[in-house]
């Protein structure tokens, strides 16, 4: 069966059949890099009409239907028109900051890209801190949005980088503590082993209760530091224009836009890495010839399926509820989200300890 | 007490969201919810609701006879001079002079289709229409003279 | 010269030019981010190193703690954005003086220290889960006591921040 396992074999084969070892690796590298920029080019293609898709179908509309079939090239063409546009730089702003900014996040956005298991030995870096690094990466991409936020020199740019600042950084926590409880049950933080340890069974499943509360919490704490709806204080249009990207225009708004739904795919690819498996099939403990049915389907559909599935998730909350005020984001984080995760910690933890998980 | 206020106002708030979204979920689910008028399409099955506002029309019957008595009711009930209305007088049968209308002029790119015409008028000769492909590329083409050539009052309306 | 060295010393460089970016730059906004470039090459000095554990959490601490707090302060300061003035030449002498003076201590320490040949033998291994243990061993090299210190002092620290946020008592009577 061809899997992307042995197309990456054969291609470190052939490459070290023909040049020497360093060389190869150039080449490896190289290819890595171009296959990472495709990748962020379709999925921002895909996940923004994705987007409209699901807001118009929520909101009993029809959405992007006249670019192509069914609209499928309406982000294309969006795509163009954003190339085609003039990027303004204005007059009074730190220059060098200003233009530094959207490449700052999309680079931050670049680098979280590594330790993800795509499919069964499909990973670029399978770093032994995987989640910590993850996590301490996604820790910069705050630096991109006050950068651009300060170099704007508007007072909404700057509103909108400090609300965005204080939710990114409280909301870590939570999304923390959610990551700590797997690998509290993995005892790594591996990527690679936090997926075999889902051979017989994904944590959401496994871990009972406690596992399930710590999932919702991430869902809800990823999606505040994403600044999604309906935690997008930071960008509300109505009290802020645009909030940190209220200066930019064409191409480095085009690099804002996308950062926003590569982070989206990342933390979707944590979340169901984490709590669903990552690209493990779906096995039910001791049942050998279901485990065999669904070992059929490739194990970068699984991984896709799951992502997406998330992501579809995140989408719903965004076009389901209101947008909440600054004092209520920062309530819910540290008066409820908080504490229940310190609280599921410690239960997670005492499960762990027992072994009372399957 | 505190430990049970807590924890009733998160379930209180898990619940609302979640009947928030079973609501989204369903719309997402049900295609044929959908509202959208794929308008240049379905320009020949296109329905508008009956209180759409697109211009002001005045109605005739068959005989062309319309029921506007030219009391000028609706052109001083109009905040933006849209209405100009002339008058004439007509010989009844039986020898009387009798006022009526000449020419209902109606501007439409003046218009802010506000209804204060209509619910002024006295005889119910003025009513809003759906039509709302307004168009043209000449604006002398708003003007418009609403009373049809030829056309008279209807017998009996004062 | 491999690539491994070329690698190491264009880190070492982005983090002096950045450093000495920082302490020249005359707006404060620029001088933080020059800070945070800095720390960031420091991270990728470990990542070169091979350390990630250190690499991650000087990123976590420094740059998605430490940096993100002075540039807030920036943020929330009064005419924060106007370009400061040129310090006086008694203090730049002064501070580079200083600097050298640092420089020249460190680099004799380095010198006179001689575990680096002796230590390269026994391998390095910075497995998080013996470092986690390390830190709560009551062995010869645990670190408990420490960790425990720097517990009490984050807790201290804690219960400061709510003492000064709370507001007092006659003034929620209000
Ligand atoms: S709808 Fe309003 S603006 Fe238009 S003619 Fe009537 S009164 Fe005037
Ligand atoms: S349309 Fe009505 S209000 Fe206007 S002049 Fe005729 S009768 Fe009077």
């Amino acid at each position: 069966m061809l899997s992307l396992e042995s197309i990456t074999k054969t291609t470190q084969d052939w490459l070290l059949a023909k040049f020497s070892p360093q060389i190869a690796l150039t080449i490896e590298c190289v290819i890595v890099i171009l296959l990472a920029i495709t990748l962020f080019a379709v999925l921002g293609l895909v996940l923004v009409l994705l987007e409209r898709k699901v807001a118009a179908r929520i909101q009993i509309r029809l959405g992007p239907n006249r670019v192509g079939p069914g609209g499928i090239f309406q982000t294309a063409a969006d795509t163009l028109k954003l190339i085609m546009k003039e990027g303004l730089t204005p007059d009074t702003a730190d220059k060098f900051l200003f233009n530094l900014a959207p490449f700052v996040v999309m680079m931050v956005a670049m680098l979280l890209l590594a330790p993800i298991a795509f499919a069964k030995n499909f990973q670029i870096w399978d770093i032994n801190i995987g989640v910590l690094y993850i996590s301490s990466i996604s820790s910069l991409s705050v630096i991109g949005i006050l950068m651009a936020g300060w170099a704007s020199n508007n007072k909404y740019s700057l509103l909108g980088a400090m609300r965005s600042g204080a939710q990114i950084v409280s909301y870590e926590l939570s999304a923390g503590f959610a990551v700590l409880t797997i690998v509290v049950l993995t005892g790594s933080l591996q990527i690679s082993e936090i997926v075999a340890s889902q051979e017989n069974g994904w944590w959401l499943f496994k871990g009972h209760i406690p596992v399930v509360i710590a999932f919702v919490l991430y869902i809800i704490a990823v999606t505040a530091e994403t600044n999604r709806a309906p935690f997008d204080l930071a960008e509300a249009e109505s009290e802020l224009t645009a909030g940190f990207h209220t200066e930019y225009s064409g191409m480095k708004f085009a690099l804002f836009f996308l950062a926003e739904y590569i982070n989206i795919f990342i933390v979707c690819t944590i979340g169901a890495t984490l709590f669903l498996g990552g690209w493990m099939p779906l096995h039910i403990g001791h049942w050998e010839g279901f485990n065999h049915i669904m070992d059929f389907i490739p194990s970068s559909v699984w991984f896709m399926g799951k992502t997406f599935f998330l992501i579809f998730l995140i989408m719903w909350f965004r076009w389901t509820f209101p947008r909440l005020r600054v004092d209520q984001l920062l309530n819910l984080e540290w008066k409820y989200l908080l504490p229940i995760s310190l609280f599921n910690l410690l239960l997670v933890t005492v499960i762990a300890i027992m072994g009372w998980h399957f | 007490m505190f430990l049970k206020d807590y924890i009733s106002d998160v379930y209180n708030g898990v619940t609302s969201l979640l009947k928030g979204m079973r609501k989204t979920g369903y719309y997402f689910t049900h295609s044929k919810e959908i509202i959208t008028e794929q308008y240049p399409d379905n320009r020949a099955t296109l329905k508008l609701a009956d209180r759409f506002k697109g211009e002001v029309v005045m109605p005739h019957d068959e005989q062309n006879e319309h029921t506007c008595t030219g009391c000028t009711a609706c052109e001083l009930a109009c905040p933006n001079g849209t209405i100009k209305i002339i008058t004439k007088f007509e010989m009844t049968p039986e020898g009387k002079k009798k006022k009526a209308i000449d020419s209902f002029i109606y501007r439409l790119e003046m218009c802010t289709l506000c209804n204060l015409c209509v619910a002024a008028c006295p005889s119910d000769a003025i009513k809003m229409a759906p039509n709302f492909e307004h168009s043209v590329f000449d604006r002398s083409k708003l003007t418009k003279i609403l009373n049809k050539p030829g056309s008279k009052i209807k017998e009996g309306v004062e | 010269m491999n690539i491994s060295s070329i690698i190491f010393y264009a880190i070492s460089a982005l983090i002096l030019g950045a450093g000495i970016l920082a302490v020249t730059s005359v707006k404060i906004f620029r001088a933080a981010i020059w800070l945070l470039f800095s720390l960031v090459g420091i991270a990728a000095l470990y990542f070169w190193m091979q350390v990630e554990f250190i690499a991650a959490i000087q990123i976590v601490v420094y740059v998605g703690g430490i940096v993100v707090l002075i540039i807030f302060s920036i943020f929330l300061t009064q005419n924060s954005g106007k370009e400061m003035a040129k310090p006086a030449k008694g203090k730049v002498i002064f501070s580079a003086l200083a600097a050298l003076f640092g420089t020249a201590f460190v680099h004799n320490l380095i010198v006179h220290y001689e575990g680096f040949a002796t230590n390269s033998a026994k391998p390095f291994n910075p497995n998080v889960a013996e470092i986690g243990t390390q830190m709560l061993s009551t062995t010869s090299h645990g670190f408990i006591l420490p960790f425990e210190v720097v517990s009490m002092l984050l807790l201290a620290a804690m219960v400061g921040c709510i003492v000064i946020a709370m507001r007092p008592n006659n003034e929620i009577k209000n």
